[in-house]
């Protein structure tokens, strides 16, 4: 029987929050792999494979697509709970463009035709997608993008380099940002383009992150045809679908429970080294777990505003800026905390307990860059909500 | 040395410093993740024949006899090129230990060796994390023949890649024993784990180890007091290859913050980072401002507890200066100073490795706090 149709029989809107709450905590405990459970890096698409085909199985893969398209069509308050229970238990990040990125862009901008070609490949892992949006001279201004298409015939001809792609070593399909339209202003002239990874003149070399790990890479594209039914929204749309998705999705990476791994380390760091009768360690562990908590505050006021519907603007800049920067510090306090240790690259055994040092200092620092760098989250803060003056 | 003599002087060490790490290739410290060779050995002789592994011994050892004021200026100068040879372990640390030792031919074997690069000795004293005090160990050295049957381990041994032997603090019925404990000894086992830039530290476990009298390098209040100095000079020198990873760490960022184009404009003129790299660059002033004059007050050889307070001062404020520094190179640089090409990378890593070794800001600060403030205060 077809996945999505057994989904599509719970009305899970209509169930009790805590029953909700209960059956995800179960099927999470139960189910998800034992040996990735907080892992403090993201999945490879390997590693993730069997847990998405058992949320798939579940119809549980797309909590955000309506129940129509495969999805659990979550309102905010039952999706919150849906991350909630996927952090408590420790639940890996997969190679997941497709659900968080493909999917609700075709569902929202994309046509019928590309809807049933795409949205069940991804919900049967048959397609892996990733995010061509940077390249090498287009990052914080992202709208200065140059890899151009040009309609020719049936297809537009892409040409161009991506850069800091992640995972596209392993994705079969990559959606890209390109300029389409050189005359107007900058962000007028972009279109949005779905592309098979195996299109040829498509080569990609992969790049090893600061940690020694093949995490991303630079993708060129040479004379690369996608079809032109592979234009998703509008020509010349792709700003507004680029911009228009990140909406309350931007919640998720707010939340406090994203560094509670890197806590734990620092909890069983603590009992192993005895730094709990350093009052010079209480203080800057306590200060840091209270800021945990005030983030916490901070998160359930933009969580309570989802759930009531309400539109999230641009003042939710405020909580990526505060929670990486307290992911960072927790980070470097686990270094600090671990003295000598504090510069070991491989896991320590302290007190007959393995703790990994180093692995959250690394997977912290990219936070404050990627998806808008703190910097530019100021920037947004400082224009739109304070309206300082240019 | 009148102070003309010493400004030429220290000049002439600085350029031959300068040139040598013109030379350098980071190629070497980014195979270091895949190798052993932070230490090669041809390197390590070439710095014996400028002289550098013996800026500190005396002259009767081979040496130059100077102050930390001109070693300094060498670690600073090698640290700003990433070479990863033990300089500070085996020219400072272990060479300070040695030249207090009144077993003449003992020294003059493993000084005299050191200074000329063909006898790398690792200092092993600490035994347990965020502990400066020499006398926080318990390693036994027990009477055996005429010498000591010793027993215990030691941790956070820098430099000890290709070293030849250990010199080893121990606990014994007459105080401390400072031991010489070739790498070979029958019982003595090493092992290696890996640094955050690569180099490693070694694990020393020793199992009814034998010493024979000849390898006995200091005993008792001396060889206590020998080590901790040592261990606060070799502090001192750290803090100074810090400034040199900070200072070349802020140089390749602002290098970048002048070149790198985003929104029409260098990114070097969004007076957000430009008040960051100021920030930093204040850092990095007083860094160096601490450096200069606690190396001047160590050089005068002033009491323990006013070397230790130097110490700590340039310790404390270089690690976390250099971490700061390194840290925020990699956010000004955005994704490419997130990925293992990017140099900074290589700073960042180093000023792990070096803020951690014989003490962190934080170890160092209770330190201060203990001797400068707590006790005064009673
Ligand atoms: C781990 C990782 C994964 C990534 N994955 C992807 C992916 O899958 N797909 C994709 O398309 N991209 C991805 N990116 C790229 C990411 O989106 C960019 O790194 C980001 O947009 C910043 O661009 P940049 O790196 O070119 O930095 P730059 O824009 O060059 O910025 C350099 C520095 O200047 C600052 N800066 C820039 N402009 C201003 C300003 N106006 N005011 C103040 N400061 C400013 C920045 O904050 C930063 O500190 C990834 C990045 C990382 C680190």
């Amino acid at each position: 029987m077809n996945a999505a149709a057994t989904a599509a029989k719970v009305d899970y809107n209509a169930m009790d929050d805590e029953a909700f709450r209960r059956e995800a905590r179960a099927f999470f405990e139960n189910e998800y792999p034992e040996n990735l459970r907080f892992l403090p890096r993201r999945l490879s698409w390997v590693e993730s494979k069997p847990w998405w085909l058992s949320l798939s199985k579940k119809g549980w893969l797309a909590p955000n697509w309506p129940v129509e398209h495969g999805g659990m069509g979550l309102e905010p308050g039952k999706l919150i709970i849906y991350w909630e229970e996927t952090e408590r238990a420790g639940i890996g990040r997969m190679p997941d463009q497709g659900v968080t990125m493909v999917g609700p862009t075709l569902i929202r901008f994309g046509n019928e035709a590309q809807r049933a070609q795409y949205l069940p490949k991804i919900l049967s892992g048959d397609n892996v997608w990733c995010q061509g949006y940077s390249e090498p001279n287009a990052g914080s201004d992202l709208a200065s993008l140059r890899t151009e298409a040009v309609l020719d015939g049936d297809h537009y001809v892409i040409n161009g380099s991506k850069i800091w792609t992640s995972m596209a070593h392993h994705a079969t399909n990559i959606y890209v940002l390109v300029r389409t339209d050189k005359a107007v202003k900058q962000q007028r002239g972009i279109s949005f383009l779905l592309v098979d990874m195996k299109t040829p003149g498509i080569t990609f070399r992969t790049i090893r992150n600061i940690a020694g790990h093949e995490e991303f890479c630079q993708v060129f594209f040479d004379n690369v045809c996608t079809h032109k039914d592979n234009l998703v929204g509008k020509l010349n749309e792709g700003w507004t679908i680029a911009k228009g998705l990140l909406t309350f999705e931007r919640l998720n990476i707010g939340s406090p429970r994203r560094p509670l791994q890197a806590f734990e380390q620092l909890d069983t760091l603590a009992r192993a080294q005895k730094l709990f009768d350093d009052p010079g360690f209480v203080d800057r562990y306590t200060q840091l777990k209270m800021d945990l908590n005030d983030l916490g505050s901070l998160y359930q006021r933009y969580v309570d505003k989802a759930r009531r519907s309400e539109a999230l603007g641009p003042d939710i800049s405020m909580l990526k800026v505060f929670a990486m920067d307290t992911y960072q510090k927790l980070a470097e306090l686990l270094l600090e905390a671990g003295a000598e240790y504090g510069a070991y690259a491989d896991e320590v055994m302290l007190a007959d307990e393995k703790i990994d040092l180093m692995t959250p200092f690394y997977t912290s620092r990219p936070g404050t860059i990627y998806g808008g760098s703190n910097e530019i989250q100021r920037n947004i803060l400082s224009k739109y909500v304070l309206q300082l003056p240019n | 040395m009148a102070q003309a003599d010493l400004n030429e002087h220290r000049s002439m060490l600085s350029n031959s410093v300068t040139n040598f790490a013109r030379g350098v290739d980071l190629a070497r410290v980014r195979k270091l993740r895949d190798t052993n060779a932070e230490c090669d050995r041809a390197v390590w002789t070439q710095m014996a024949e400028l002289g550098w592994l013996g800026v500190l011994a005396p002259e009767a050892c081979g040496g130059m006899g100077l102050k930390l004021g001109d070693m300094a200026i060498v670690a600073q100068g090698l640290a700003r090129a990433l070479v990863p040879e033990p300089l500070t372990a085996a020219a400072v640390l272990a060479a300070r230990v040695l030249a207090d030792s009144n077993n003449d031919t003992l020294k003059s074997k493993l000084l005299e060796g050191l200074v000329s690069g063909e006898m790398l000795p690792a200092v092993a004293w600490q035994e347990e994390a965020g502990s400066l005090d020499v006398n926080n160990i318990n390693v036994q050295a027990t009477p055996a023949g005429d010498g000591f049957r010793v027993n215990g381990s030691k941790r956070f041994i820098m430099g000890a890649t290709s070293a030849e032997g250990f010199i080893v603090s121990a606990k014994s019925a007459h105080g401390m024993q400072l031991l010489w404990i070739p790498r070979d000894t029958a019982g003595a086992t090493v092992q290696f784990d890996r640094l955050a830039d690569n180099r490693q530290a070694a694990t020393l476990t020793l199992a009814n180890v034998s010493v024979p009298k000849t390898h006995i390098i200091n005993s008792g209040d001396i060889a206590a007091g020998s080590l901790a100095r040592a261990i606060d000079h070799a502090s001192a020198i750290i803090g100074a290859e810090l400034c040199g990873i900070m200072s070349r760490s802020l140089e390749i960022t602002l290098e970048y913050l002048k070149t790198r184009v985003q929104f029409g404009k260098a990114i070097g003129s969004f007076q957000a980072l430009q008040h960051r790299a100021v920030d930093l660059y204040i850092q990095q002033e007083l860094s160096s401002a601490v450096l200069g004059d606690c190396l001047a007050v160590l050089d005068g050889e002033p009491d323990a507890k006013t070397r230790s307070a130097a110490a700590s001062r340039i310790k404390a404020r270089c690690a976390d200066a250099a971490l700061l520094i390194t840290r925020q190179s990699i956010q000004m640089h955005g994704a490419i100073g997130y990925t293992e090409d990017c140099d900074v990378g290589l700073y960042v890593k180093r000023a792990m490795t070096l803020a951690a070794w014989l003490g962190n800001g934080h170890t160092h600060r209770r330190r201060y706090a203990k001797t400068e403030i707590l006790e005064g205060a009673l």
